[in-house]
């Protein structure tokens, strides 16, 4: 056992640091936040230093490092900003499947667009009557020739008004559930393929959301990812990454939310004395650094799993139930300490407050989470 | 060791012959000014009431500052006459030729001081570190000559007596044409559409400023007071405002009736080129910033509350009136 | 075009709080966060800025402890070749003319064609290493440079003076340059660069290495002695207006108008 990260991880975080510090500034988070929109110069420059898809094979356009590393880059982006943070993480939503189950093929064509930042990916899952649960679709996809048809509808889809591919979970054998479902790649600009923009979410809106729709959209069979009919496997394993990605997310703002907390406790002075003077405060603070570093110890050790190639479902879900929870508590603390002026865009602490509550939400609510835990528990 | 540049004396010239003089008088020593250059008479006959004795070295090879000649001469009048303490002024000419003149004599040196004194035949001074949030006393090695670099605007030019003293000719013992350093020209500040240096108010903004974007904010300010916006060196090397806006000892020197300072921490560079001003003010969050103890008033607090603050006070006034 | 360059590994006190340690020598470093000193962080951009454009390698060399390891890395990761580290418990308390003699010792040896320095350092500012070192591997040098250009064994600089005024001077190679802010634009270390220099050695040399003995390093071998530090008496008698932003506005306009400024 060692907790010790290697000099070069250290050096991964030290520079992600740097750049996080110098250039997901407030200002600039504050501004996409009120714009809605995807901060592409950003993500561009990121990408030219190779803190995006840093774990993909070098072969592929990525460092080949592991997921640990990649989870150390995103932990400092969303600890300097929120909402930038998110956006750079998200930005390769759903690449990862490719990475998993994708062919050489494949890889070669999206992968390096993606780690140098020309492409944004995205991955589809959601649908409008099913949420959180995917066992079955209604997107349905037809084999017709060499060509697969797809139908239906995709909801609360990442990126889906700026991303250039997607990969989309369909139903490919009717009323065979979970065992019917596989996995398309779908390019942005393919005939039927359409995306709307969801306004006025409550966070991460430099992270733009949207409806997809598909009507005959037709894909070339090569565009199937892994063996169809098990895309739900191959989605549920995909999603192992994802649900740790949130976990160390969740770390990262929370880490973000705290230092402005302790800054302000140390500068804001009451009936005379600073505030982190306060018992009130200081236990307030104690308690979310404890919390914080907890959680990131579990996101650490999902992610040194997922770097060993093992997957353990139950880890990430509890990792993911715990990080996001302790997370929207810490923040919700440490935006007290802040009294009234919490609630003031300029102070920040309320984006972070709103940008953390989506991941409650997503890659699968906490309550999905939990049932998956006792599941694991009882299995 | 006097310096001038395109035909005027320097303000640090008149500042360390005050200085000089006070230690020459406390330690029963001679105040020797000595000016190198290419015709400079008019120079010396200037300095003759601040010095004892005025030595003119006249070369052509000496026209313009250029360290390797000038330490070739400083070098052997040093060797030759021992001087107790040899004082230069910590400017770009200074920079460029005192260590390296110190380490040919192997005489100690110590640079950028605030304040000299001898303590029982040892040179004790004071300058500053962590870019003036301490000062520091240090002693020099024990030796029979010093070498000390002044911080411009240290110490005051004071008018004292009339020295009256000789301008003594010295022959320039350059034997050749400096090979290894040449000074080819002088590159002119460009000419910006703001004249910083004519403004009556002026809003300074420094690193505290975070983001280029930020800058439209403080801006606002300026125009709201009529006044006129510059900035410290961080702000001109990260090419967020031009040149000519930059208040310091490399940019601009102003003496407005305003000088509000937000988000500078207040390094000397910056501070010798606004002390002139009338009326000064210095937002800063941290309160342990130097550009404090040179403020008339100080408010500890982030500039980017006290701004918006101001501009709608401003507002409501000119709306009022 | 083989470049050295010097840098030294210093706190971040800039909007940092400042202790003075309880011997009034120092300041308390705990809690301070380390990096490269700024000057030298564009004198390492430059050289290697030149090395990509002249081609060469570029040496990174620093004095101090274990710690400096790190802005080391940052200069192998930003795209220095080599990479050399100077320790020695000896070495402590040295001024910038001791550091410039261990520096020396070294670079004295190693084949160079520019060594850049920043103009001075963050901490102690003495802006004196540079051309000392210069002086004592008896090549030109100049300070406070704004701009290079290098031709056939000889360059061309812009220095810095006062007031915005620049002059150029032309200068032999070998030389040594003091480099001042603003020349260029520093890169960010990226991934690629971190993993580049992974596989590149930092070289550890201590006095027993050098052609030095412990009188030439240290307090011994040092022209400067700090006595005593302390915060610096304010200037002028400093009222200070506190308050909400508010209040403090309301204040600061009355002050304002009153000279009537407004």
């Amino acid at each position: 056992m060692d907790f010790e990260l290697t000099k070069e991880q250290k050096e991964i975080q030290k520079a992600a640091r740097e750049f996080a510090d110098k250039e997901l500034t407030p200002e600039l988070g504050r501004e996409y936040d009120k714009k809605e929109e995807f901060p592409h110069e950003l993500h561009k420059k990121a990408a030219k230093l190779g803190f995006i898809g840093c774990h993909f094979e070098e072969s592929y356009g990525g460092q080949g490092l592991g997921i640990l590393e990649n989870f150390l880059i995103l932990e400092e982006f969303c600890r300097a900003d929120s909402t930038l943070g998110t956006a750079l993480l998200v930005s390769t939503f759903g690449s990862d499947i490719i990475v998993m189950f994708g062919n050489d093929e494949q890889k070669q064509k999206y992968l390096p667009k993606v780690a140098s930042g020309e492409w944004i990916a995205s991955g589809a899952i959601t649908e409008p009557a099913h949420g959180s649960d995917i066992t079955s679709m209604d997107t349905t996809a037809k084999l017709d020739g060499d060509k697969y048809v797809i139908n239906g509808g995709k909801t609360l889809i990442s990126n889906a008004t700026i991303a250039d591919f997607a990969f989309v979970l369909c139903q490919t054998k009717p009323d065979a559930g979970r065992r019917g479902q596989s996995v398309l790649l779908v390019d942005n600009g393919t005939e039927g393929f359409d995306q709307t923009k969801i306004h006025g979410k409550m966070g991460i809106r430099a992270s733009p959301s949207g409806e997809y729709s598909f009507s005959n959209v037709r894909v070339p069979k090569g565009n199937l990812v892994g063996v169809e009919n098990m895309g739900f496997y191959h989605t549920l394993e995909f999603l192992d990454i994802g649900r740790a990605a949130v976990a160390m997310q969740a770390v990262g703002m929370a880490q973000g939310a705290f230092d402005l907390a302790l800054k302000y406790a140390k500068e804001r002075t009451q009936f005379g004395r600073p505030i982190s003077d306060f018992q009130a405060t200081q236990h307030k603070l104690a308690d979310a650094a404890t919390q914080i570093e907890a959680a990131r110890l579990f996101a650490y050790k999902t992610a040194w799993y997922l770097d060993q190639g093992r997957i353990m479902p139950k880890m990430t879900c509890m990792a993911k139930n715990f990080a996001t929870r302790m997370a929207v508590k810490v923040i919700d603390d440490c935006l007290q300490i802040f009294g009234g002026y919490g609630y003031i865009a300029e102070y920040n602490i309320e984006r972070f407050y709103r940008d953390i509550r989506v991941t409650d939400l997503y890659e699968g609510t906490t309550e999905i989470q939990k049932n998956m835990i006792f599941r694991f528990l009882t299995k | 060791m006097a310096e001038h540049r395109r035909g005027d004396l320097r303000d640090i010239t008149h500042e360390m012959l005050s200085k000089g003089r006070e230690l020459a008088e406390k330690n029963g020593a001679s105040l020797t000014a000595l000016l190198l250059g290419h015709d400079i008479k008019g120079f010396a006959s200037k300095l003759t009431d601040q010095a004892n004795e005025v030595w003119v070295v006249d070369d052509l090879r000496l026209k313009n500052f250029n360290a390797e000649a000038y330490q070739r001469i400083l070098s052997s009048l040093i060797t030759e006459y021992k001087p107790l303490l040899t004082l230069i002024g910590h400017t770009a000419f200074g920079v460029d030729l005192a260590p390296r003149l110190a380490i040919e004599l192997g005489i100690p040196l110590t640079t950028d001081c605030l304040d000299i004194d001898f303590e029982g035949g040892v040179l004790s001074v004071i300058r500053q570190m962590y870019g003036g949030k301490v000062n520091a006393e240090a002693l020099l090695k024990e030796a029979e000559s010093y070498i000390v670099t002044i911080r411009p605007a240290a110490f005051e030019a004071k008018e004292g007596e009339p020295l009256g003293g000789e301008i003594v000719d010295v022959a320039s013992s350059l034997k050749e044409d400096v090979k290894n350093k040449k000074f080819i020209e002088y590159v002119e500040p460009s000419v910006g559409d703001v004249d910083v240096t004519a403004a009556e108010i002026i809003i300074a903004i420094g690193r505290g400023i975070k983001d280029k974007d930020n800058i439209t904010l403080v801006q606002e300010l300026a125009d709201a007071l009529g006044g006129v916006l510059a900035c410290s060196r961080p702000i001109v090397d990260k090419e967020w405002l031009p040149k000519d806006r930059q208040v310091g000892t490399s940019g601009k020197t102003v003496k407005p009736k305003l000088y509000i300072a937000m988000g500078i921490s207040g390094a000397f560079q910056h501070v010798a080129g606004m002390k002139s001003s009338d009326l000064v003010f210095v937002v800063n969050k941290d309160a342990k910033a130097p550009f404090f103890s040179v403020a008339d008033y100080g408010v500890i607090n982030d500039m980017f509350k006290i701004v918006p603050a101001l501009k709608n006070k401003i507002y409501e006034i000119k709306t009022i009136t | 075009m083989n470049i050295i360059v010097c840098v030294k590994h210093v706190p971040e006190t800039a909007e940092a709080d400042i202790k003075i340690d309880s011997e009034e020598k120092s300041i308390e470093l705990s809690g301070l966060v380390f990096d490269i000193n700024e000057w030298d962080n564009y004198a390492l951009e430059e050289a290697v800025l030149l090395k990509e454009k002249h081609g060469g390698t570029v040496t990174a060399i620093t004095v101090g402890s274990e710690d400096s390891e790190s802005t080391l890395r940052k200069c192998l990761a930003r795209g220095s070749d080599k990479a050399i580290r100077l320790t020695d418990k000896r070495f402590e308390e040295s001024d910038s003319y001791a550091i410039a003699k261990i520096l020396h010792s070294v670079i004295k040896n190693l084949p160079f064609d520019l060594i850049l320095t920043g103009v001075q350092a963050d901490d102690v500012g003495y802006a004196m290493v540079g051309p000392i070192l210069a002086g004592l591997l008896g090549i030109p040098h100049a300070t406070m440079v704004k701009k290079i250009e290098l031709s056939d064994g000889a360059s061309k600089v812009n220095r810095e003076l006062e007031g915005g005024l620049e002059e150029v001077v032309e200068l032999k190679l070998p030389a040594l340059f003091s480099i001042q802010t603003g020349i260029n634009e520093p890169r960010y270390v990226s991934i690629m660069g971190i993993r580049k220099a992974m596989q590149k050695e930092i070289k550890v040399l201590s006095l027993g290495d050098l052609e030095l003995n412990k009188n030439d390093v240290g307090v011994a071998g040092s022209w400067i002695k700090i006595e005593k530090i302390y915060v610096p008496p304010a200037e002028k008698q400093t009222e200070y207006i506190e308050g909400s932003p508010e209040e403090v506005a309301t204040k600061i306009i009355e002050i304002i108008k009153s000279r009537g400024l407004i």
